[in-house]
């Protein structure tokens, strides 16, 4: 069984490293093109500046930290699912999908994080330039916060990830699936944290965002690797997460289950 | 080049594009609902940057949402015109249907830019204009000459904006793999919604002068406030003025280099 698994990961992983090894240079411009954080980095940096140094207890080393993991983590959690769903059902491509041993899902996933091994040479350089371009910056403090990071983050992108997949599989129904699945990129501005820290914004809204998965998508993921939360912190951080994706993975399996009931491909 | 023709042709195309749309009427309460959440979102991100109640970069709060229904006016411009057409070029140069719009008896670059018009995204032009128009009237520091000057440089935002799109696009003619190069200007294009000012040091260089974002949403807003500068004003028509010789001259070039796809 094990076995059985672990030979069909391989062959996942293997075919789709030599796909995206093909887009490669469209990676770069979907990453160079994800640079709002960037932007934000360098206008509150220029606010901290004009207004002697700090805007509510940050400085311009603590922005380029927060925001520069902003952008890591924006790059980590990258989905397009939604939009792959929408294609295979309208144009029938998940009739052949559904003739093989494995849930669709599983490619899926196999395309999605293939693709992140080949965002990570950018990463470094990038991360590397702008901890250098301003003066202090301390993107993190020791080694354990970047492994506490690097489960935060998976967990975030397995929460983005499913968000888009369920998005996606409401192709099925409507076909405004990936529509509705851009609507994350115009509230991630200010619901994950990518405009502004969420630590400035009003305590009424702040109480609202927490309950959402939002910020536990980006904002939460960066205050561990920038070393702003300890041990039971952290741990508070990834329960949510886990909670977050439980819930998401039993909304899946019931849009899956429903969903094929109603599809009927195209020329069947 | 006879302009009649040419106003009847952009009729006809709009006519057909928008009757083929009005078949997904769904489109439009979404992207209704998906252009109200980003304004919202902008004003409410740029009350946080304001919310110590300073100046960013000399200007307050109110005359930055200027600069913010400018830079929605302009995502709108580039969603409602520019996207739907220039986004077909670079399949068109893959699969070799290129050829058609080269054999049609009309500009080739009139054609590849003016034959889509997405509706749906009309929403945020009028949303646009209209956090404009809110900030324009309660701010009482409009003049006249202000606004009218306003006006000619929003249109040669326009030309700077449709031109750099244009140069992007047109490069599919050599980089046939590379679809999204016009993604690079658009993410650079989300520093428009703040007023270059708030920028520090040699970003606000590059934001000026390197990708040209300052004259597209910052400068026309100076002229709606009443704080028009003659010499960013003569600027920005220079700059409008010289990219779209640019674009059409490179166009040119490229046709001619176009050898179509296969064979």
């Amino acid at each position: 069984m094990i076995r059985h698994a672990a030979r069909k990961a391989r062959v996942l992983f293997t075919v789709w490293f030599a796909h995206m090894l093909v887009y490669r240079a469209e990676i770069i411009i979907w990453m160079l093109s994800g640079s709002i954080p960037l932007i934000m980095m360098a206008v509150w940096i220029g606010k901290a500046s004009s207004s002697g140094g700090s805007v509510g207890g940050f400085t311009a080393a603590t922005f380029a930290a927060y925001f520069l993991a902003v952008w890591l983590t924006n790059q980590c959690i990258v989905a397009w699912a939604a939009w792959e769903l929408d294609r295979l059902v309208r144009e029938g491509l998940l009739s052949p999908r559904l003739l093989r041993p494995l849930d669709p899902i599983w490619n899926e996933l196999a395309a999605h994080v293939t693709e992140k091994v080949l965002r990570i040479p950018l990463m470094i350089a990038i991360l590397f330039v702008g901890v250098h371009l301003v003066p202090g910056t301390q993107l993190t403090p020791d080694i354990p916060h970047v492994l506490a990071y690097t489960v935060c983050v998976g967990f975030a992108f397995g929460i983005r990830f499913l968000l888009s997949y369920c998005t996606g599989l409401l192709s099925f129904w409507t076909t405004q699936a990936t529509a509705i699945d851009e609507l994350y990129y115009v509230v991630a501005g200010f619901l994950t944290g990518a405009f502004a820290p969420l630590s400035l914004y009003p305590a009424s809204v702040r109480a609202v965002i927490d309950w959402l998965p939002f910020p536990y998508i980006v904002y939460y993921p960066v205050q561990v690797l920038n070393g702003n939360l300890a041990g039971g912190g952290i741990l508070r951080v990834l329960a949510v997460q886990a909670l977050w994706l439980s819930v998401l993975i039993l909304i899946r399996g019931m849009l899956w289950r429903r969903g094929l009931r109603q599809y009927g491909a195209v020329g069947a | 080049m006879r302009p009649r023709r040419y106003f009847r042709l952009i009729m006809l195309l709009a006519g057909a594009s928008v009757s083929a749309q009005l078949e997904y009427r769904v489109n439009f309460l979404v992207n209704v609902a998906s252009s109200i959440l980003a304004s919202g979102g902008a004003l409410f991100g740029l009350s946080i940057l304001f919310s110590d109640g300073q100046r960013v970069g000399g200007w307050t709060y109110r005359e930055a949402i200027v600069v913010v229904g400018l830079f929605t006016l302009v995502e709108g411009f580039i969603a409602t015109f520019l996207q739907p057409n220039l986004s077909r070029v670079s399949e068109a140069v893959r699969t070799g249907t290129m050829d058609f719009t080269l054999l049609k008896p009309i500009d080739s670059q009139f054609l590849v830019s003016a034959r889509e018009v997405n509706i749906f995204r009309l929403s945020d032009i009028l949303i646009g204009l209209g956090l404009m128009l809110w900030a324009v009237i309660t701010l009482h520091s409009a003049t006249p000459w202000g606004v009218a000057l306003g006006i000619v440089l929003i249109l040669a935002g326009l030309v700077i904006v449709y031109a750099i799109w244009f140069i992007l696009t047109t490069t599919a003619f050599w980089f046939v793999n590379i679809e999204n190069l016009t993604e690079l200007f658009h993410g650079l294009f989300g520093a428009g919604q703040f007023p270059v000012t708030a920028f520090p040091g040699w970003t606000r260089i590059v934001f000026s002068f390197v990708v040209p974002v300052a004259f597209i949403t910052t400068v026309p807003a100076e002229a709606f406030i009443g704080r028009a500068d003659p010499a960013r004003a003569v600027g920005a028509a220079a700059i409008a003025l010289f990219l779209f010789f640019v674009a059409r001259w490179f166009w040119k070039f490229a046709v001619r280099s176009y050898t179509s796809a296969s064979s």
